[in-house]
Formats: structure tokens, C-alpha cells, sequence
């Protein structure tokens, strides 16, 4: 069996169903935007909303998995001083991925990616039934070492403009197009 | 020595919070690709690290996110049954964390910040460490406490 049909096997959510796990179809490659192109500064509003269900925030405890009833028993959790049931506290990585398929975000999905870090702020806990925008800035990027560094701010809405959170992130990513095309082929393409 | 019930007042600086212990494979990595809709192949797809070797190495590799969900998980345990929240988390992803890897990930808190009722916090410092003793991860974690 090869590794997208393993994974299929976890598949459950509607969300998870409907969002294509191949990360290495040459076409979506098209779409993205590379080191090279990204403009420091500019800022965007992410088209794509993210309703939040119970079964997607639980779905992502689920894989980290942590197994905490908080994540899945809202009665619990209300019990425990919470406002209703609670989100583990990296489900924007969920939220990122959904909603940063193209352009402008398209980075995290990068073959060849690399993740040195990151700082993450919570405001507001996401809610069951919420519906997410996400505003991204391109806030850095850099070369040391050889490795080209990017950082960009993601900014989470609901829908009544409260802010949810707020994530720095730092990535190391391959230079240009031709780099990343060199990866979908299973080329090695970083400089360091 | 920590009270039985978890409150800011409860809290004293040098408290380690419990561990979470985790043999990482690659069926556990499939299924956080899923929860997280990460699917890069660095961290899925075994037969394209032989040859990309994103990392230097032909192998697999956790989430960096991964990592950082199961820092969180040492916080939540603590803290989310008595009410408490995460306010803010710094990590620093060291080194990559190949599948099959054993780690350990631990916090101990460092600050407490009596801000007022309801906005009490304390700091602490955070580490994911692996079976051969080397930090794969550290940070630090800001979380209200009731």
C-alpha cells in the first residue's frame, strides 16, 4: 500500500476528505509563490473561510494525539471552567493548511520546507461554529548560511472581527521555482 | 511539591510539570498529517526522503508542529482541567526528529506574574528531548491560571 492510500485510512472529517493529501502534484506547483517572489510587506486576506466543527477540533487532538477529554466532551469541559469544547491549542496548523493552498501562504506546503521555529499568541479561544479568516504579512526574509529564511505574520478572525491569534513563523525554504520543481522530482535542491 | 488542586496561588516557581513520553512511528505521523492537513512529503512519504533528503537525512522526519503540539499536550494536561489557557508559546525546533525516534517533552515553570484575577499568569520553560539525551526542541510558554 503505498502512503497516501495509509493515510486515507485516517481520513474522517469532511474537511479531511475533500482536501488533497498529494503535495507533490506537479500542477498545484503553478499556483505558489517561492522565495524569490515573496514581497516583504504585503499584506492578505485569505479568500477561503474555515467553519469550525466539533469534529474537525477534535480530529486534531486526536493526532497528536492527546487525549484529553477536553478536546472531546463539552460538558466536560464547561465543568472545567471553559467556555464549551476546547481546541488543542496547535489547531491553526490545521487552519493554516486548509486555507494557504495558494500565492500568498503557499510557502508552508512547500516541498522541501524546512520549520526552525515559531511564536504563537492566543486571544480568544476558537469556538465550535466559528468561521475563520486568516490575514497573512510577508514580515522577513533573509539568507544565512547558504539557507534562504523567510518569517510572515498569520492573524486569525472570526467572524465578528475578533481576533483569535496571532503566529510568527520562520521557515527555511528552497530559493526559486526551478528549486522546488527539483524537490517534486526528489531532487535535492538546498544549498546548505 | 504541587497542591492537589492547581491554582496560580498553588503554583511556586521550580514546579516540573508532568512528562508526556512518546514513541513516535510513522503511522503516528500519518495521522497527525491528516489532523493537521500537512501532507509534505519530508514527513510522509518514506520512499522521496531516500532521495530529497530535505534534512540530510533519507528518512521521514516529525512535524516541527508536531513537536510543538506534544509541548502544548504537557501544558493542557496541567493546566486545562482547572480552566487554565495557553496565552503565548516561543519554540526554537532544534533538529529534525526522524521517525522511530523516543522523546520525552517536559516543562518547569520559571515566572509567576500576578497581573490580577483572571489574568494571572506564569511562565515557564518548555524542552523535547530525545532518547539519546539531546534537546530536539526548546521554548517557553506563558499560561493563565485560575
Amino acid at each position: 500500500m503505498g502512503y497516501l492510500e495509509e493515510m486515507a485510512k485516517y481520513q474522517k472529517t469532511e474537511k479531511q476528505k475533500i482536501f488533497g493529501a498529494d503535495f507533490l502534484e506537479r500542477e498545484q506547483i503553478d499556483d505558489y509563490e517561492f522565495w524569490d517572489e515573496i514581497e516583504i510587506g504585503k499584506e492578505t486576506v485569505v479568500p477561503l473561510k474555515f467553519e469550525v466543527k466539533a469534529e474537525d477540533m477534535m480530529a486534531y487532538a486526536e493526532g497528536v494525539p492527546d487525549d484529553n477529554p477536553v478536546f472531546y466532551d463539552e460538558e466536560y469541559a464547561r465543568k472545567c471552567g471553559h467556555d464549551g469544547l476546547v481546541a488543542h491549542p496547535l489547531f491553526g496548523t490545521q487552519v493554516a493548511f486548509f486555507l494557504l493552498r495558494k500565492g500568498h501562504g503557499s510557502w508552508i506546503r512547500t516541498p522541501g520546507a524546512r520549520n526552525p521555529g515559531q511564536i504563537l499568541e492566543w486571544y480568544d479561544p476558537i469556538r465550535v461554529g466559528d468561521v475563520l479568516t486568516v490575514k497573512l504579512t510577508g514580515y522577513d526574509k533573509w539568507v544565512k548560511r547558504g539557507k534562504y529564511y523567510m518569517r510572515y505574520l498569520t492573524e486569525t478572525y472570526d467572524q465578528n472581527g475578533t481576533l483569535k491569534g496571532r503566529g510568527y513563523a520562520t521557515l527555511i525554504l528552497p530559493k526559486s521555482r526551478e528549486d522546488v520543481l527539483k524537490f517534486v522530482k526528489g531532487e535535492h535542491a538546498l544549498e546548505a | 511539591m504541587m497542591a492537589d488542586r492547581l491554582t496560580f496561588e498553588s503554583v511556586n516557581c521550580g514546579d516540573m510539570l508532568p512528562e508526556v513520553k512518546q514513541h513516535n512511528t510513522q503511522e503516528l505521523t500519518w495521522q497527525h498529517a491528516v489532523a493537521s492537513l500537512d501532507y509534505n512529503p519530508v514527513h510522509t512519504n518514506p520512499e522521496w526522503c531516500k532521495t530529497a533528503q530535505v534534512f540530510g537525512l533519507p528518512v521521514t522526519v516529525m512535524h516541527g508542529n508536531q513537536t510543538m503540539s506534544l509541548m502544548a499536550t504537557v501544558i493542557t494536561n496541567w493546566a486545562y482541567p482547572v480552566g487554565g489557557r495557553l496565552k503565548r508559546m516561543e519554540v526554537k525546533l532544534i533538529k529534525p526528529v526522524p521517525i522511530g525516534s523516543i522523546c520525552t517533552y517536559g516543562a518547569v515553570v520559571t515566572e509567576k506574574h500576578p497581573i490580577g484575577k483572571g489574568k494571572d499568569f506564569v511562565a515557564l520553560d518548555l524542552w523535547a528531548m530525545d532518547e539519546g539525551g539531546e534537546n530536539v526542541a526548546v521554548g517557553t510558554a506563558q499560561v493563565t491560571l485560575p
